[in-house]
């Protein structure tokens, strides 16, 4: 006899489960939680180098990095002097809330204001993953096109903050600074929007402040 | 490439609700989809199809409902659905919330 099952059962509830769960052991042990998102080569780990030689010396961060399979990026935050925990996906394409919650158990939380999680490097997947942040940042960079945030709105839509970093190579482009901005805000009105270059070391400061801000609260 | 996650969850979901109800065999999921949740549906049916092989769903389709991106202001209290993904209020100057579009969700098992 046929059976229908009525559900309506979240697909992702497992893990919005132990994400929930993540969030709560953060607040309540004042922790604020920075998802880094943006695609393979966007400069995340070089703007988070440039980052915490900013914040290092006024807040405790560590970091939790998120890598296909090597630790290249682990070993280059860990120059910066702060604690870094390496999460190898093995091919996975995002990070998700039981890595996090598993990360966290080798963390000393209560000796940390900004743990800071970079994810695997992709537009899609990790946007979809709560792993239990305070909010997302999402890295766009000038040579991979204005077109972005309309081809891939989940993760600007998902994101508190866009970085457009790589600002020195817009006059070497056809970027449309205007048109990209216009496409995040109508897709996310209240979007903050930094423009950065980690080699000419522009817009870092704002962006440091910013992110200061968030997380003295 | 997140789908075969996906799958592999929705099948999970599928087994516990059909051995709750004592079935053995599964022909049938039914799945709400947001049209902004991050799924592309012919990554997730080829990891479904690979991963439902000698289960309880080897002969199981996925009957795929979408649903529309409507979002409501948060001045004129107006709900629009949304073709684009522009959330400013075309009827005033206020912002738009997102109400509906980014489900995933397994909605029902056909089973026996």
């Amino acid at each position: 006899m046929t059976l229908e099952i009525k559900l309506m059962k979240n697909i992702l509830g497992a893990n919005d489960e132990i994400a929930a769960q993540n969030r709560k052991m953060f607040s309540e042990r004042g922790v604020v939680v920075m998802n880094l998102m943006g695609s393979p080569g966007s400069g995340k780990t070089t703007l988070l180098e440039k980052t915490l030689a900013r914040l290092a010396d006024k807040i405790k961060i560590a970091v939790i990095e998120g890598d296909l399979f090597t630790a290249k990026d682990a070993e280059r935050i860990e120059r910066a002097g702060v604690d870094v925990i390496q999460i190898n996906t093995a091919g996975g394409c995002h990070l998700d809330a039981p890595m996090i919650q598993k990360a966290c158990t080798s963390l000393n939380l209560d000796a940390i204001d900004l743990l800071i999680v970079e994810n695997v490097g992709n537009l899609v997947c990790p946007a979809e993953f709560d792993i239990g942040e305070n909010f997302k940042a999402v890295v766009l960079s000038i040579t991979e096109g204005d077109d972005k945030p309309l081809k891939y709105p989940l993760i600007f839509k998902e994101s508190a903050v866009t970085l457009l970093n790589k600002i020195d190579l817009l006059p070497f482009t056809n970027f449309d600074l205007k048109s990209a901005r216009e496409d995040l805000t109508t897709l996310h009105p209240t979007i903050k929007i930094f423009e950065t270059s980690c080699t000419k070391e522009t817009g870092l400061d704002d962006w440091a402040a910013w992110l200061l801000g968030k997380a003295a609260r | 490439m997140h789908e075969a996650t996906l799958a592999e969850n929705i099948l999970n979901i599928a087994f516990e609700a059909a051995e709750k109800n004592h079935a053995a065999k599964i022909f049938k999921i039914g799945l709400t989809l947001g049209e902004m949740a991050g799924v592309e549906v012919e990554a997730l049916k080829l990891s479904f199809d690979v991963l439902k092989k000698n289960t309880p769903a080897d002969g199981a389709e996925l009957a795929i409902r979408r649903v529309p991106i409507s979002a409501t202001c948060n001045k004129c209290g107006k709900t629009f659905q949304l073709e684009r993904y522009n959330f400013f209020c075309p009827e005033c100057d206020g912002i738009l919330i997102l109400q509906s579009g980014r489900e995933l969700l397994v909605e029902f098992v056909d089973c026996e």
